[in-house]
């Protein structure tokens, strides 16, 4: 018992002092560490923020420029690409070319902008102005109300024998899906690009014509199992039509479908 | 949970993630169309403006950011937590975003790319559990095991 009050030797107070500090320098040095780790978590947030950030900038902003009322441009090469070849209604090419090629598109679809720029160019210079195909382009609106408003008054232009044309000059100024930049003022600009009546045109877009044409595509494209744009079907004039297996066709591989078909209709 | 089982859970993660970019990297550069039988929008987000970023289709970018994460998990140490963290985070960013806009601007749901933006969410939660329970010892730790909670 007389221990138990026995006062604790200096040896003794000194450890339980040393075990103290110890304790204290580890609570501290933990608390330290954690508070250093939520930095360089914070430090790792901020750093993935930017990039995203960086990321969504480029995303929606990236090339995709155009879509403004007053600055179309490209009338020049959509002049020289399809200016001189026969044109009547959705049909761009002599009448009695030995092949028929139809496209599927959307106006507001970026691959059929890419299409038209980069491999569409080809097939008209190859097989369209020499006159062994011509073109069939029928109008698609499933990305939204922008792509109803623009078919509309590319379908209109057609009566004018412009489709094919205010089509290329549209592509080539192409603004973001669904922006609602489809507006009277940039369908004007457009139409006027090409040489069309635009006033004409956009009046045109809820005629009755215009729905059967599109209607007309649509039921075309239910018989093809088309399920998006750009879609091509190649075929003898009057004969079946084959689809392009190839989502994002190429002039090579419609090429290649074109001499097939001048096979098959024995030219 | 212990470090190992946040990091097998990782692993599982970024090997579906894997597979599912790769798979929709295949079909981008094969020209074929995506298998869509729950949602039928994959083709058209697949051709959307937002597929590609800088002219690199997104689902590259995003195969990228699985092999960083999976080179990430096979290294130890704090470094390689730190850049599985980092990419799994900004995966996760670039993930809500893309959704976003499957939402409300293409108005069209492609389910390849719903999974993988929940794969990344998960790992972006995964990696960074692991990243916040390892806290490491301070230089002038007195005992610096003792602060360690890596049951690695």
């Amino acid at each position: 018992m007389s221990s138990q009050n026995t006062p604790p030797s200096k040896r003794e107070r000194r450890e339980a002092a040393r075990a103290e500090r110890i304790e204290r320098e580890q609570s501290a040095a933990a608390s330290d560490a954690r508070r250093r780790r939520l930095l360089q978590l914070g430090g790792l947030l901020a750093g993935a923020v930017v990039v995203v950030v960086i990321a969504i900038v480029v995303s929606t902003g990236g090339g995709k420029s155009g879509g403004g009322s007053s600055n179309i441009t490209g009338a020049a090469d959509t002049k020289a690409l399809i200016g001189g070849i026969p044109q009547k209604g959705i049909t761009l090419g002599k009448p009695d070319a030995p092949v028929t090629i139809v496209e599927f598109a959307d106006p507001q679809c970026p691959f059929c902008k890419e299409y038209t720029l980069n491999e569409l160019p080809t097939v008209i210079q190859k097989y369209v102005r020499t006159g062994k195909a011509k073109m069939d382009l029928r109008w698609l609106t499933f990305i939204g109300p922008d792509s109803v408003t623009g078919a509309g008054v590319l379908e209109a232009a057609g009566q004018q024998n412009k489709m094919w044309n205010a089509a290329d000059l549209l592509y080539r100024n192409q603004g973001e899906e669904n922006s609602g930049y489809m507006t009277d003022a940039f369908l004007t600009n457009v139409l006027k690009g090409v040489g069309a009546d635009a006033p004409k045109a956009i009046a045109g877009a809820g005629s009755s014509y215009v729905s059967q044409q599109i209607g007309a595509a649509k039921t075309l494209s239910s018989r093809y199992a088309v399920t998006g744009t750009p879609t091509i079907l190649v075929g003898p004039t009057g004969g079946t039509l084959k689809k392009d297996p190839e989502s994002a066709p190429t002039a090579a591989g419609i090429g290649k479908m074109i001499d097939a078909a001048q096979g098959a209709s024995g030219t | 949970m212990s470090d190992r089982a946040l990091r097998t859970t990782a692993f599982v993660l970024t090997i579906l993630g894997i597979g599912i970019a790769g798979y929709l990297v295949y079909i981008h550069y094969a020209g074929i169309e995506p298998v869509c039988n729950i949602a039928h929008g994959c083709h058209k987000v697949q051709t959307s403006k937002y597929a590609d970023l800088a002219g690199v289709p997104v689902a590259l970018l995003g195969l990228i950011g699985y092999v960083t994460i999976l080179g990430a998990l096979l290294v130890r140490g704090e470094a390689a937590r730190m850049v599985a963290a980092l990419t799994a985070l900004i995966g996760f960013g670039f993930s809500a975003y893309l959704t976003y806009r499957e939402l409300f601007t293409i108005d069209a749901i492609c389910q390849w790319c719903v999974g993988s933006a929940i794969l990344m969410t998960g790992l972006a939660i995964v990696c960074t559990w692991r990243l916040l329970a390892h806290v490491p010892a301070a230089p002038s730790a007195a005992a610096p095991a003792a602060l360690t909670t890596d049951g690695a």
